[in-house]
């Protein structure tokens, strides 16, 4: 069941790295974060404690249905383009995404002792994802797509907290979600005047600040 | 308990600035208000530094040497910037720049950004602590993007962003951190209370790549090259009193997270690591902002780069590790937060009346406005390490040391690029200052308040040599005792 878990966020992360539109991108990161809640869940019933029912149930009110709600009507609301900006076609980027996958496959195994492999597959999973965010951020140009990538480095680090020391103390956590929230919100904001002044959100044209 | 007073009042300031509609009253509440937090948490620092004792509140608040220093840094600066404030927003609203409904906004959000800088230095927990530097950031970039300008919105964005993805990179670190503590058969938990007494049975090798993901993540927000480039892009853009709140002291929260990080790891790697690491970086540091230094156009700009250089010096500082070298860094993090803060204020009054950041077309300040004109003369030579004023003490500590330890290069290299920066700063700011008034501008007056700041900043810059003079041995002591734990 965990290993299901964990490659369907794989898939959903691949997923979110071939998306050529604005609308399937966002999609690809609810699918995503709903694959984290669902894996919070069932550690929750496996644990039965009080404390990560509430970090599922706050996962999945953001995460899944608030802030893409959110963005899906920033885009409808700007009028933007949909298209995302790509710096790197698809195909290529699907190829940049296998390479990372070995590469964080490499270092956990490295960082891992040996004989414990969910926790290896799990770490395997969140470089992943933290290092395909990154990868978004540089390589699609609109606002939007990078405040996507951002979202999706920190469900990386999620499931790194979980693999690594089965979460953060509760308090942090809640924190951590309140610090996503507002964060989303003055970036939506901030989107909003980029589009204002410049009638574009296309991050690689804002050059006016040099040297 | 004065902790709570200190973090208590910026919070009810805020609640304040949701009642008060009126700038003015608000600006002079404000003022008062950080004046007592000035005077509390210089008892703190009093009560902590010198008897070298750890307090500690509800496994929530912890305070040691290190952190109320910073405390007490954070709230000189915020007292003075509080106090130039008054007068720049009132000019601001004279001109129309602002309306009256978005000073009281600025008061808001000054009041929160106080409020969230004081609490890095004063939590327990390293999750705390960022989610205590996040805030910072979220808080500042509508302080950045205050005058709704396309520069500023541009600025602004830039600046959440890549400060949020640096940021992003020291959470992994802090929960690397947090997992080489739990695999070595302890107790959860995060507090760094906790976590440094036990760090020598810590994972080495974890440790090391943590540490590397909580240098570069906090590295950014702290300005070190090569991940600094929101930093002058946000100095420049943001009103005049929070750049000096931006460079003065946000620069140096984040000094004290890696200082916090640094602790554990010199004790359970080893100090050779995080010594090779802070030097490289603060070398790099200094060489990026001298050649910007040298080549740039824009005023505000300038000063920016000149805290990538400070930063850098710090950094370099820290590296070194002697007692003498700890000291001397130590005391160049007070003596840069006073006086860029200064440098700030002048370079705002500046802007202020020509409407320009544009060296070149900036001409005769001293005519201009002889009261700023003239703090400015002092505050390029208190910057760059002239000799009466406190940052030439601090920096020659750190020379000493390097010499001392047999760092020659490092030595040397530092008192060329500072040689350098000095020649820059005195080329450009000689341009600025002297000469005739461009056409049609008339001398102006200072507010009574921007000159109080000035003066009060004036004092500390002087007084920041002399202090030193009379408590050296406790000075050398702390820093001894900072890194032996």
């Amino acid at each position: 069941m965990q290993f299901t878990i964990l490659f369907a966020v794989l898939i959903s992360t691949y997923l979110m790295v071939i998306a050529k539109r604005m609308p399937a991108l966002i999609r690809a990161f609810r699918y995503q974060s709903f694959c984290l809640f669902l894996a919070t869940f069932l550690m929750a019933i496996k644990q039965s404690e009080p404390d990560l029912y509430a970090v599922a149930a706050l996962l999945f009110i953001l995460k899944v249905i608030f802030i893409p709600q959110l963005l899906y009507r920033t885009v409808k609301k700007i009028k933007a383009k949909e298209d995302l900006g790509l710096f790197i076609n698809p195909q290529l980027s699907l190829l940049w995404a296998l390479g990372f996958t070995y590469l964080s496959w490499e270092f956990s195994t490295n960082f891992i002792s040996q004989g414990n492999e969910v926790k290896a597959v799990m770490l395997t999973i969140a470089f992943f994802v933290v290092l395909a965010g990154i990868f978004l951020m540089v390589s699609r140009m609109t606002a939007l797509a990078q405040i996507i990538g951002l979202l999706a480095m920190e469900n990386g680090i999620f499931l790194l907290a979980a693999a690594v020391t089965g979460g953060m103390p509760f308090f942090v956590e809640i924190a951590i979600f309140f610090d996503v929230l507002v964060s989303v919100l003055i970036m939506g904001f901030f989107v909003y005047r980029i589009n204002k002044f410049f009638t574009h959100i296309d991050v690689n044209k804002l050059s006016r600040l040099r040297g | 308990m004065i902790i709570f007073y200190i973090l208590g009042i910026p919070l009810l300031l805020t609640a304040l600035c949701l009642l008060i509609k009126k700038p003015k009253l608000l600006g002079l509440v404000n003022c008062a208000g950080y004046f007592a937090v000035l005077f509390f948490s210089s008892i703190l620092f009093k009560q902590i530094a010198l008897s070298g004792v750890t307090l500690s509140f509800f496994n929530f608040i912890c305070l040691d040497t290190l952190s109320v220093f910073f405390v007490l840094v954070i709230s000189v600066v915020v007292f003075a910037a509080a106090l130039y404030s008054i007068g720049y927003i009132k000019r601001d609203i004279r001109t129309g720049a602002i309306s009256e409904k978005k000073a009281c906004t600025y008061y808001l959000l000054f009041n929160l950004f106080c409020c969230s800088m004081f609490l890095v230095p004063a939590v327990n927990n390293l999750g705390m602590l960022w989610v205590a530097i996040e805030m910072t950031t979220l808080v500042s970039a509508f302080l950045v993007g205050f005058y709704n300008k396309k520069e500023s919105v541009e600025a602004a964005w830039k600046y959440i962003i890549i400060c949020s993805v640096g940021i992003i990179f020291a959470l992994l670190g802090t929960i690397l951190f947090s997992y080489a503590f739990s695999i070595s058969g302890l107790s959860k938990s995060l507090n760094w209370s906790d976590m440094a007494p036990v760090a020598h049975i810590l994972d080495k090798n974890i440790l090391k790549v943590a540490f590397i993901f909580i240098l570069v993540g906090y590295g950014t927000k702290a300005g070190l090259a090569p991940m600094h480039t929101w930093l002058p892009d946000a100095h420049s853009q943001a009103v005049a009193p929070i750049s000096a709140l931006l460079s003065g002291v946000l620069l140096k929260t984040a000094i004290y997270a890696i200082l916090r990080f640094g602790f554990i790891v010199i004790k359970g790697v080893g100090f050779a690591y995080f010594a090779h690491l802070m030097i490289l970086l603060g070398i790099i540091s200094l060489i990026v902002s001298c050649a910007f230094i040298l080549v740039q156009k824009d005023l505000k700009r300038l000063l920016a780069y000149s805290s990538i250089e400070h930063i850098g010096i710090i950094a370099i500082g820290f590296g070194l590790g002697t007692p003498l070298a700890i000291g001397g860094a130590l005391l160049h993090v007070f003596n840069h937060a006073v006086a860029k803060s200064f440098m700030f204020f002048g370079a705002g009054n500046i802007v202020a009346i020509y409407k320009t950041h544009n060296m070149r077309t900036i001409r005769g300040v001293l005519k201009a406005m002889p009261f700023t004109g003239l703090m400015v003369i002092l505050g390029v030579f208190a910057l760059t390490g002239c000799v009466p004023f406190s940052i030439f003490f601090s920096e020659l500590l750190i020379i000493i040391s390097a010499f001392v330890k047999g760092s020659y290069f490092i030595a040397a290299l530092l008192l060329l690029l500072l040689a350098i920066i000095f020649g820059a700063f005195i080329y450009h700011f000689g341009r600025m200052l002297f000469g005739n008034l461009p056409k049609g501008m008339k001398p102006e007056g200072e507010p009574l308040s921007g000159k109080l700041a000035f003066l009060f900043l004036l004092v500390l810059i002087c007084a920041g040599a002399f202090m030193f003079i009379f408590i050296k041995k406790d000075w050398l002591w702390m820093g001894q005792k900072l890194f032996q734990l």
